[in-house]
């Protein structure tokens, strides 16, 4: 039997049933000397009957006529774009009401603290870096390639970590530069690569990390980042590419980074 | 009727409750039905055989719903509401609903339709993480933090309602 540590992460996977099946016993083991995420796992699991509950009825309520007569085309199709009927705006009164009614909603969610990872705060902060300096034609990088020494050398100190900027020249990519961001508590390094059609990716980089991590992080229509971390560093790489491609060239780039750190 | 047309209709009961727990209120969430299913009858022909209705009846809704939930956004219409619609919004017709069911439909509308999504498609819908992820157009690291947050948040909100119920029976 697997032998691993648990965390809240699991307690999802378990509810879930996401769970791989021999690590269930391991897992019920855990839940039961750990009095606290027992009991976060009765609340989540109450919550979710709750919720099937509040929402099961629907599913016994007869079908309306309206939407049966849209499939049987006893009803002309005319309307493809959701121009017409109007229920975002209730959905958006709803969230209005919800978070105004009862007040404090949002700030409740505020006082306790309800804090991203360490590695969704790493994606979404590298992210945000390249959708901003990515755009930029000519102030993308402080420090252009053309003096890719310095440019190591001075993100190096700043950041604290040995900074070596990856050749991604077999994925296609070459370096346009670099710049110091803010990350978290700390600094970050951003390495900016190009390739010949224009098509941009990023590399972030901050020695701000305790978690053990790794995959991958993206909103449905913008870009996504691969990211590792691990003690003492954390990298992201972000880029629009399809999956395999940026999948391929943050190998290769966190190859190289994690070489040159260990150099 | 055709195979796929009685398919369609056999999972009109599920868009229904998946877009009342996105909407909460009964003619909106019929309405987003409604559009999906029209979207769905012009594109009939991009549907795979072999491919599950309902995965496929389910993207088709999910991007109605993000799609105007950003617009909504950009454009910031929820501000220019008629009151009218906000009142009927705060007193959902004819529906019997117990206290604990209106506390977490509530708190359920107050989370971000991003996680919303993602929760109820695990949780009430009965996804796997591959297929929701596969649903909702995210990586599946994007739905697990998704589903973690939701559910967070959701209990928070929870434990706020009962904090202030508690706070109310004291003062009277």
């Amino acid at each position: 039997m697997s032998r691993r540590d648990f965390s809240e992460r699991d307690i999802h996977m378990a509810l879930d049933g996401e769970l791989p099946g021999d690590e269930r016993t391991a897992y019920e083991a855990w839940l039961e000397a750990n009095a606290e995420m027992k009991a976060k796992s009765a609340r989540y699991a109450a919550d979710r009957e709750a919720l099937r509950t509040a929402f099961n009825g629907v599913l016994d309520e007869p079908v309306p006529v309206r939407l049966s007569k849209v499939v049987l085309g006893e009803a002309p199709v005319v309307r493809v774009s959701p121009s017409r009927s109007r229920w975002w705006l209730a959905a958006a009164a709803a969230a209005i009401l919800a978070i105004g009614g009862a007040g404090g909603y949002l700030a409740g969610i505020g006082r306790l603290g309800l804090e991203n990872t360490a590695e969704d705060q790493l994606a979404e902060e590298a992210i945000a870096a390249h959708v901003i300096y990515a755009a930029e034609t000519r102030h993308a990088v402080e420090v252009p390639a053309s003096d890719k020494d310095h440019l190591q050398s001075w993100l190096s100190n700043q950041v604290g970590l040995k900074l070596v900027a990856p050749d991604l020249a077999a994925q296609g990519f070459q370096l346009v530069g670099g710049r110091l961001l803010p990350a978290g508590q700390g600094k970050a390094a951003m390495l900016l690569y190009e390739d010949v059609k224009g098509e941009r990716i990023s590399l972030f980089v901050t020695a701000e990390s305790a978690a053990k991590a790794k995959g991958t992080y993206g909103e449905d229509d913008g870009p996504e980042a691969v990211y590792w971390l691990d003690k003492g560093y954390g990298c992201a790489v972000v880029g629009s590419l399809p999956r395999e491609q940026l999948a391929a060239v943050a190998k290769s780039a966190y190859g190289q980074l994690l070489a040159g750190l260990q150099s | 009727m055709d195979e796929k047309k009685a398919a369609i209709l056999g999972e009109i009961p599920r868009l229904r409750r998946y877009a009342r727990s996105l909407l909460r209120d009964r003619d909106s969430a019929d309405d987003l039905v409604q559009d999906c299913l029209e979207r769905a009858l012009v594109r009939l022909d991009n549907w795979q055989t072999g491919e599950s209705p309902r995965r496929w009846l389910f993207t088709i809704m999910h991007h109605l719903f993000i799609d105007q939930m950003r617009k909504v956004n950009r454009r910031g219409e929820a501000a220019m509401l008629p009151l009218e619609t906000s009142e009927a919004q705060a007193a959902p017709a004819e529906q019997v609903e117990s206290i604990a069911s209106r506390e977490i439909v509530d708190a359920l509308q107050a989370i971000s339709p991003d996680r919303r999504a993602a929760l109820v498609m695990v949780a009430i819908e009965g996804f796997s993480y591959a297929e929701a992820a596969n649903i909702l157009g995210v990586p599946a690291g994007t739905l697990m933090s998704r589903i973690a947050r939701g559910r967070d948040e959701l209990r928070a909100l929870l434990d706020d309602t009962a904090r202030r119920r508690s706070i109310r029976i004291v003062e009277k």
